[in-house]
């Protein structure tokens, strides 16, 4: 019975992935690839990784899906945004319908089909390693959590969870070093929209309570820093639909400090340990739970804000102050 | 591993530049740059005496967190490790010296690209965190850091050709990472760890290693822009602002070569064979000549000067088979071991201090002609005497003519080569240096040419034409404390050894 | 058959589809998605690992990793999204137009 479930739920995130690269239409592909993450979602859940079911809903699928259907406004012939040359949009479709792709593809299948099969025969014979469960759980009441995957991002490993962290901002530059923002224009839809009005303000205490919730939690179960972010992050993307973009609102220093305090407090943090004799994010044992939650809160703010100021920027990325008007 | 003498430097050699660059992100664009010049200057400086804390003790190690491999991560300083860390230090200090004076130039017309300043700093910290991982995941993050902070850079020009150049650039990047990522998934099922010098004694051979090697290799060899993926660094590299196409070139492709070493001499030794060392050998040597060739056809010098990125980096691929070692011959009696490292290690040094200084020296000839066709170039001695003078000397070593650091990695290689008696790789060399003689002989007569017609050269600040100079004796420099560099890396582990390949296959690809 | 193994497969499968989609597709949008779809069969892989070697609970280590994973996976796709949108703005270009 098991091994059936386990099976159809393959073969269907194997479906949506090939149909979303697949679909004629890029709506479609965006929808389908919303789909594979849940269907991915669902096979974390069967293998007993709840937090990375979270993380793949709320980020993979959520927060990308979001930015995807956000970018559609720009390219899709489907939504009535805007065309600058529909001539080369209806070309790339009529080039990217399944059968000319195929058949103008075939030296590259055959060698994708070979590459597969020794892939398969690769992770078939992959001997047991063994893995660290044992190293972890022998550690674990040193760790300052009881959840295990915690205990791993925020204190065997803390220095990739740090970098990670450093990433999403970068995410961030990288995204203002792309250009083309040139205003922050408060898109107005509330006002117009009582309907929107409403979802936000039932939303916003909702999404707050149960992101303070995975974060408290992830101390002992799943949940977490990044978990909490996105909801936190999904509070900051609704008031921004809502023509209240609280990350651009605030004072500039402001601003920078809730972008960079998850990391800074953490790096601070490490350097006294170093000062101390001690090596980077070497937590004195008996503080390391308190000392972890609270990095945990700080870089979910940090992250949250990050997010949030993504979405804001890709979604005001715009060439000219008149073409926003248009769109909204 | 973990008995070694313990160091806090490579903690701040990670640290100290992420903190830097959070902290310019509160300035606002003058105030990023200051910071973010300090910020260079700073971490350069403690790099040197981090390698110098190297010379002194030896390996040095900082195990994060306090929790040991397998479980922990660890940071390893070794001799290696100390001189890219090095050689990041000085060509990032000077790179940092030009892109102040040159973004500083430009700041009525440009904005003087501010973000500049935080992204190179996050790239420095990437960079670093990369050549003194142990981790297998670890490098991955690290990769991340840099590809993203890397591409970030390349487009910061905003321009159409850099913006899409960077798209590929960044899909490209992604791809290699994500290969790359699979074979450490199929390692760590493997074997239960990811840490490197664990990974080197409980690694078996097997199909599952083989095929991780594989797509290990191939990741790493897109990132590195080895023959055949090397499409996406020309536009990305000459489309890039000055000081980051220097950064690109002179740095952030070392990073994937410099894993690739690593994880093939420390880590894979089961799983190669002669065979693999041939092939790897192999697109290198066509990378070397078909870079070459094209950098030749040319009519830019950007382009010219990212072409012949390739033809260099494929110069590195080939010590790959002369590390192998053909069945029945051991390490101690295989006497190319040790011209074939230091070939490789001055290959990637000189061509760091030639790329660089070329590259400086491209965006000194753009801001003063506003383009850099090379048929503009007439008379250049005439008007920038310094910037024709490091351009033939940065050639002079990028040609690999005495007494050169490039000469010193090209005939270290073609000593290598014959007392290894992998002849076929001879012609290559010479072949490689001929045409790079070709295209720098070009540049140069058309330096020294009379003018035709009065070409405007706008006048441009002295000190760029000083760091482009400085940079290019450097490749020259690098030659004088060769004995002791040899020496110093021969401390380490891995330098001057190589792997005894146990399977069959010595047969294949000598004729 | 595991549990753990059928996931497994999937996994090389997922990760083939992928690189085939980076390849293949022409619109931006498309090979981004390709990009997310290889790295949900690497992180597959390895939550299939960790579920292969559970003790009281399942290896937490790759568990770590890939969450790690999947938010660089996603921070470099957002940044590939912001290019893809802004040459789009400049050049009314869906694809490159000299395909590799």
């Amino acid at each position: 019975m098991s091994v059936l479930i386990d099976g159809l739920l393959a073969i269907l995130a194997i479906y949506l992935a090939l149909q979303s690269l697949l679909a004629p239409r890029l709506i479609k592909s965006v929808f389908l690839f919303f789909a594979f993450g849940l269907a991915l979602a669902l096979a974390w859940v069967r293998l007993g990784a709840v937090d990375v079911a979270i993380t793949e809903a709320a980020i993979a699928s959520g927060f990308l899906g979001v930015l995807f259907l956000d970018a559609l406004r720009d390219f899709s012939p489907a939504f009535p945004a805007k065309q600058k040359n529909p001539e080369a949009a209806h070309n790339v479709l009529v080039k990217n319908n399944t059968k000319s792709l195929l058949l103008s593809r075939i030296p590259l299948g055959l060698g994708l089909g070979l590459f597969l099969l020794i892939a398969l025969e690769a992770v078939w014979k992959t001997p047991e390693g063994g893995g660290l469960t044992a190293a972890a759980e022998a550690f674990l009441p040193e760790s300052g959590v009881e959840h295990p995957v915690t205990a791993v991002l925020l204190n065997f490993r803390a220095y990739d969870t740090w970098l990670e962290i450093g990433v999403i901002l970068m995410g961030l530059l990288a995204i203002f070093a792309v250009g083309g923002i040139k205003v922050y224009r408060k898109p107005n839809m509330a006002a117009q929209d009582p309907m929107l009005r409403q979802v936000i303000m039932f939303f916003t205490p909702v999404l707050f309570l149960f992101g303070a919730f995975l974060l408290y939690f992830g101390k002992t179960g799943p949940g977490g820093a990044f978990q909490a972010a996105v909801l936190w992050g999904a509070i900051g993307i609704l008031l921004h639909l809502g023509g209240k973009s609280i990350i651009e609102e605030i004072p500039r220093w402001l601003r920078q400090l809730i972008l960079t305090v998850g990391i800074l407090f953490f790096l601070v943090l490490g350097f006294l340990f170093v000062a101390g004799g001690n090596a980077l994010f070497e937590y004195p044992r008996a503080y390391a739970g308190l000392l972890i939650l609270i990095i945990e809160t700080l870089a979910a703010i940090s992250i949250a804000a990050a997010l949030t100021a993504i979405f804001a920027n890709l979604n005001q990325m715009k060439e000219d102050p008149n073409e926003t008007e248009s769109i909204n | 591993m973990t008995d070694l003498p313990t160091s806090p430097f490579p903690a701040f050699l990670v640290g100290l530049p992420v903190l830097l660059a959070t902290l310019s992100l509160f300035f606002r664009a003058r105030g990023k740059a200051v910071v973010g010049l300090a910020g260079s200057l700073l971490t350069g400086v403690m790099a040197l005496f981090a390698l110098f804390e190297v010379t002194r003790r030896g390996t040095v190690i900082h195990i994060l967190g306090g929790w040991e491999p397998p479980l922990g991560i660890l940071l390893r300083m070794d001799p290696l490790a100390a001189v890219f860390i090095g050689m990041t230090a000085v060509v990032g200090i000077f790179i940092s010296l030009y892109a102040w004076r040159y973004f500083r130039a430009q700041e009525a017309t440009t904005g003087g690209f501010p973000l500049f300043w935080p992204l190179w700093l996050f790239l420095w910290a990437g960079l670093n965190g990369l050549f003194l991982s142990n981790d297998l995941f670890n490098l991955f993050v690290t990769l991340e850091v840099i590809g993203i902070s890397a591409v970030a850079l390349a487009v910061l020009s905003g321009k159409k050709t850099a913006l899409v150049a960077g798209l590929r650039y960044l899909l490209v990047a992604i791809t290699g990472s994500m290969a790359y990522l699979f074979g450490v998934a199929l390692i760590y099922g493997s074997t239960g760890t990811l840490d490197l010098g664990l990974l080197g004694q409980v690694l078996e051979p097997g199909t599952t290693t083989t095929f991780a090697l594989l797509v290990i290799t191939l990741g790493l060899m897109i990132k590195m822009a080895g023959f055949p993926f090397h499409f996406w660094l020309p536009p990305a590299h000459s489309s890039a602002l000055a000081p980051v196409s220097a950064l690109l070139s002179a740095l952030v492709v070392k990073g994937a070569f410099y894993i690739l070493l690593r994880l093939w001499m420390e880590v894979f030794g089961v799983s190669l064979t002669y065979a693999a060392g041939q092939l790897i050998g192999l697109a290198g040597a066509i990378a070397v000549i078909w870079g070459s060739w094209q950098a030749f056809m040319q009519t830019s010098l950007k382009l010219i000067v990212a072409h012949s990125s390739v033809a260099q980096l494929g110069y590195l691929l080939m010590i790959f088979p002369l590390l192998i070692l053909a069945p029945g011959v051991t390490a101690d009696s295989a006497d190319w071991l040790s011209p074939a490292w230091t070939a490789g290690v001055y290959q990637v040094i000189a061509h760091a201090f030639a790329k660089a200084s070329f590259f400086l020296s491209a965006g000194i000839i753009i801001m003063a002609l506003g383009h850099d066709r090379i048929e503009s170039l007439r008379d250049l001695v005439g008007h920038m005497r310094i910037t024709a003078l490091a351009i033939a000397i940065a050639g002079v070593s990028l040609i690999g003519l005495p007494p050169s650091g490039g000469f010193m990695a090209k005939w270290m290689l073609l000593k290598g080569i014959f007392l290894s008696g992998q002849w076929w790789w001879a012609p290559v060399v010479l072949t490689g240096s001929l045409l790079t003689a070709g295209y720098v002989f070009m540049l140069l007569r058309l330096a020294f040419a009379p003018a035709r017609e009065k070409e405007a050269f706008r006048p441009v600040p002295r000190s760029l034409e000083v760091c482009a100079l400085v940079l290019a004796l450097g490749s020259f420099l690098i030659v004088l404390p060769a004995d002791n560099l040899i020496q110093f890396l021969q401390s380490g582990e891995v330098f001057g050894t190589g792997i005894e390949s146990i399977m069959e296959g010595g047969a294949h690809g000598n004729d | 058959m595991e549990t753990y193994q059928i996931y497994n497969l999937t996994s090389a499968v997922l990760f083939v589809i992928g690189i085939g989609g980076v390849f293949a597709a022409r619109h931006f949008i498309r090979k981004i998605i390709a990009t997310i779809i290889m790295g949900g069969g690497v992180f597959l892989s390895f939550v299939s690992f960790a579920e292969r070697d559970a003790l009281t609970f399942a290896d937490p280590v790759p568990h770590a990793l890939v969450i790690t994973g999947i938010v660089v996976a996603v921070a470099s796709a957002a940044f590939a999204l912001a290019l893809a949108r802004r040459i789009y703005q400049l050049t009314g270009e869906e694809s490159f137009t000299n395909d590799k």
